[in-house]
């Protein structure tokens, strides 16, 4: 399988970069008019086929790895190094990701895969569908090379064959590392679609804002993998790290955070572009940026840049990396300095209260959280080479800077669908905002009045205060968004006769994007108000001899046995431990400590109780060597099943915003005289 | 599988590629070059639907008489402006 996958990516190679050269000279040639001896369509056709035929190679290639995985062949460098024969099947498949050759070959497959379907339909736009796809074709050879030269993920093991591999690191043995990585890397890889629109878009001075419209699927499906990635980390983190939080601002986890920042600015801010035809430098740039954010986040990953508990391989790669982004980034400055005069906008911003500045300014706290966390990822490398020390910016740094930009953020989250477009009036805006400020301090009230003080003993305690303003700014925001369907639903109902439940839904149909927007925002007041819980955690830790008792919260826990069990993968130790509350037993949690037999490599299994309001999480730590008590540490984190509850909200939201909307009920229009006043189709309801 | 058989495997993918790209096709899409007056159709749709969205706003009760009266004033004009030159490039 070595020889064939070997001779399979060097075959996807050539196809890749015959379909960039053939790709850039048919174009040059579509645009020049110039005779040539081939016809320019056959010559753009023959390039778009190697890119479909590419996709076949480098999947025979992904196909020729994970057959190797499964059937244990060590002469393989990387399935020795990243496999064992007891690992389970599920696993097996985690071994493509789990080193440096495989991941990248991941990568590569998967954007084999987005090409594939890109290349199937061109014809929604010919001429950019020709130019996206040589572009892809670019960021193709890249990756193919260093699969080929640098980072070969069949090179051959050297010596004797090993009987049994070295096994996969121990973190990834967790059912969702088995699609973490995929979906993550399916966000990351996904960017590359909108931004390939976007540059030929740029480089054929593409008149008007359908392109914006065709990568429009192409971007919210990739945002959404990218937060589904992001948040299967943050939940891997949460029950396998076992430190009782999710997020450490680790340099993978802001890795995958800023692109998915820009990403979502970039989705705000094209309907700017599409509605107003504003913004579109900004716009270009913006995605521009995460493209570039991603291949950062791939170099942090796979390259060791920095030092991350997440980071599965360290290698040399990083130079081909850095060259590379290099390069993109003087393509798109250039051809950004050249075409500059195609990105005028047609408006301008009117007011400061207005809908349009509400974008504006949410585009700026995203990027403003962006370079924050940028800042703090690469200042131990800046550190290095200005000072000579590597200076790590801990979480408590982070958490000063972030949570204002995103308390700031989830503000305007519920202030822009209640200004309207151009300017506000003093009217207007009383009329709109009654509503969520009442909530608002309702809100303050009834937490001062249950004990959410920033205050403590005379002191002041951040993490309450800003606990305070989350849960009063979600209820707000959360009653901004419900007054918007509740306000639709009633122009739907008063105009078809329905019932309100039955408004809503075709509220909702009529435009799925608003709504479904609305939805994901639903989403993120409640994953917000699951963050703010995180201020009123509580932990307790000690030694636990038999029938010893630990009290956290209203729960009592009980030792009541200390056991260990082993299999052909690893052996493990757990403890036995009672839940009572009240006094009544309610269940029993065994919180595990495991090693693996081929890696040596300890590795801890929580034992998490969730309930809505909170969740009680006990970690085995291990024994005391002298006394040789099992050692337990428990921990209270309320509200952490909201975020996980608010993803999936947010997940149906994205799906109701990709689904296509009702067309308006009366299409047809009146075209009127130049002085005439226009009379659309007012009674088609929710556009 | 053994060496050889990889290499043949190789040999059978490169051969399949090969002819699928350059195989003698006569029919390719394309598309004619898309004008002003494209552009200024697709535009005109927009306009509509930002009228649309007005008006379902102002009936939903969050636009006062006034600013309704007054943005749909300058949305009309911006559509009739758009209209105008729309149908001098279709007498053109």
């Amino acid at each position: 399988m070595a020889t064939f996958g070997s001779f399979a990516l060097i075959i996807a190679l050539a196809l890749a970069a015959y379909n960039l050269l053939a790709g850039a000279v048919a174009l040059r040639l579509l645009a020049t008019g110039q005779p040539a001896p081939i016809s320019p369509e056959r010559l753009a056709d023959t390039a778009r086929r190697a890119g479909i035929a590419g996709f076949v190679a480098i999947s025979g290639a992904a196909f020729a790895l994970i057959w190797s995985v499964f059937t244990n062949d060590f002469s393989i460098t990387y399935i020795m190094e990243h496999s064992n024969r007891a690992l389970p099947g599920m696993y097996k498949f985690s071994a493509l990701w789990s080193g440096q050759e495989g991941s990248l070959l991941l990568w590569a497959w998967l954007l084999g895969i987005y090409g594939f379907v890109l290349r199937l339909t061109h014809k929604r736009d010919v001429t950019l569908y020709a130019y996206a796809g040589a572009i892809l074709a670019a960021v193709q050879v890249f990756f193919l090379a260093i699969l080929n030269f640098a980072a070969p993920p069949f090179a051959l093991f050297r010596g004797a064959i090993p009987e049994d591999g070295n096994g996969l690191n121990p973190l990834l043995q967790y059912p969702e590392m088995v699609i973490h990585p995929p979906m993550l890397y399916l966000g990351y890889v996904g960017f590359c679609i909108p931004f390939c629109f976007a540059l030929g878009a740029l480089m054929m001075r593409y008149p008007g804002e359908k392109w914006i419209r065709i990568t429009r699927v192409w971007t919210m499906v990739t945002w959404l993998f990218l937060t589904c990635g992001i948040f299967l980390g943050m939940h891997w983190a949460y029950a396998v790290l076992g430190w009782g939080g999710y997020w450490g601002w680790d340099p993978v986890e802001n890795a995958s955070f800023m692109p998915w920042l820009t990403g979502t600015a970039f989705l705000h801010s094209v309907m700017m572009q599409e509605k107003k035809g504003m913004m579109k430098s900004w716009n270009v740039w913006l995605i521009f940026t995460t493209f570039l954010l991603t291949l950062l986040g791939t170099l942090l990953t796979r390259a060791g840049l920095v030092s991350s508990v997440h980071a599965f391989a360290q290698s040399s790669i990083g130079t081909w990396f850095v060259i590379f982004m290099g390069i993109v980034l003087a393509v798109c400055i250039f051809t950004y300095i050249y075409q500059r005069s195609h990105l005028k906008s047609e408006h301008r911003v009117e007011s400061l209260v207005s809908r349009e500045s509400s974008f504006l300014f949410n585009n700026l706290v995203l990027l403003a959280a962006c370079f924050v966390i940028l800042w703090g990822t690469l200042f131990p490398v800046l550190s290095e080479y200005v000072v000579g020390n590597k200076v790590t910016m801990g979480a408590p740094w982070y958490n000063t800077v972030a949570i204002p930009i995103g308390l700031f953020l989830l503000l305007l989250t519920g202030v822009g669908p209640l200004l309207p477009w151009r300017s506000t009036s003093m009217k207007s805006i009383r009329r709109n905002f009654i509503l969520p400020v009442a909530v608002l301090w309702g809100t303050v009230i009834i937490c001062l009045a249950f004990g959410v003080r920033p205050w403590k003993d005379g002191a002041f305690d951040s993490g309450d205060f800003y606990a305070l303003v989350a849960f009063s700014l979600s209820t707000s925001v959360l009653s901004a968004i419900l007054s918007e369907f509740v306000r639709g639903a009633g122009v739907i109902s008063k105009q078809t006769g329905r019932n309100f439940f039955t408004a809503v839904w075709l509220l909702t149909r009529r435009n799925t994007r608003r709504y479904g927007g609305y939805i994901i925002h639903i989403g993120v007041v409640i994953v917000v108000v699951g963050l703010a819980g995180a201020a009123f955690n509580k932990n307790v830790e000690s030694e636990m001899a038999l029938h010893d008792k630990m009290v956290i919260g209203t729960y009592t826990l009980e030792n009541v046995g200390f056991t260990q069990d082993s299999n052909l993968n690893y052996n493990s130790e757990f403890a036995q431990l009672d839940v009572y509350k009240d006094g009544k037993k309610l269940f029993q949690m065994t919180p595990e400590k495991r090693v693996y037999l081929a890696s040596q490599q300890p590795q801890t299994m929580v034992a998490i109780h969730s309930v809505p309001g909170w969740d009680l999480y006990i970690v085995y730590e291990g024994t005391n060597a002298s006394t040789g008590q099992p050692i337990i540490k428990a921990f209270l984190n309320p509200l952490v099943s909201w975020i996980w509850a608010g993803v999936v909200i947010l997940v149906f939201g994205t799906f109701v915003a990709l689904f296509p909307s009702l067309l308006p009920s009366t299409a047809a229009l009146r075209v009127p005289a130049r002085s005439a006043p226009v009379e659309p189709a007012l009674t088609g309801g929710a556009q | 599988m053994t060496p050889t058989l990889g290499l043949i495997c190789g040999a059978l993918l490169l051969i399949g590629t090969f002819v699928y790209t350059f195989w003698p096709e006569n029919v390719f899409a394309s598309q004619r070059v898309k004008t002003r007056l494209d552009y200024l159709l697709e535009r005109k749709e927009q306009l509509y639907e930002n009228l649309r969205d007005l008006s379902f706003e102002h009936r939903a009760g969050k636009y006062p008489e006034e600013d309704f009266l007054n943005q749909r004033a300058l949305l009309e004009n911006e559509t009739a402006q758009l209209l105008a030159e729309i149908e001098t490039l279709q007498q053109a």
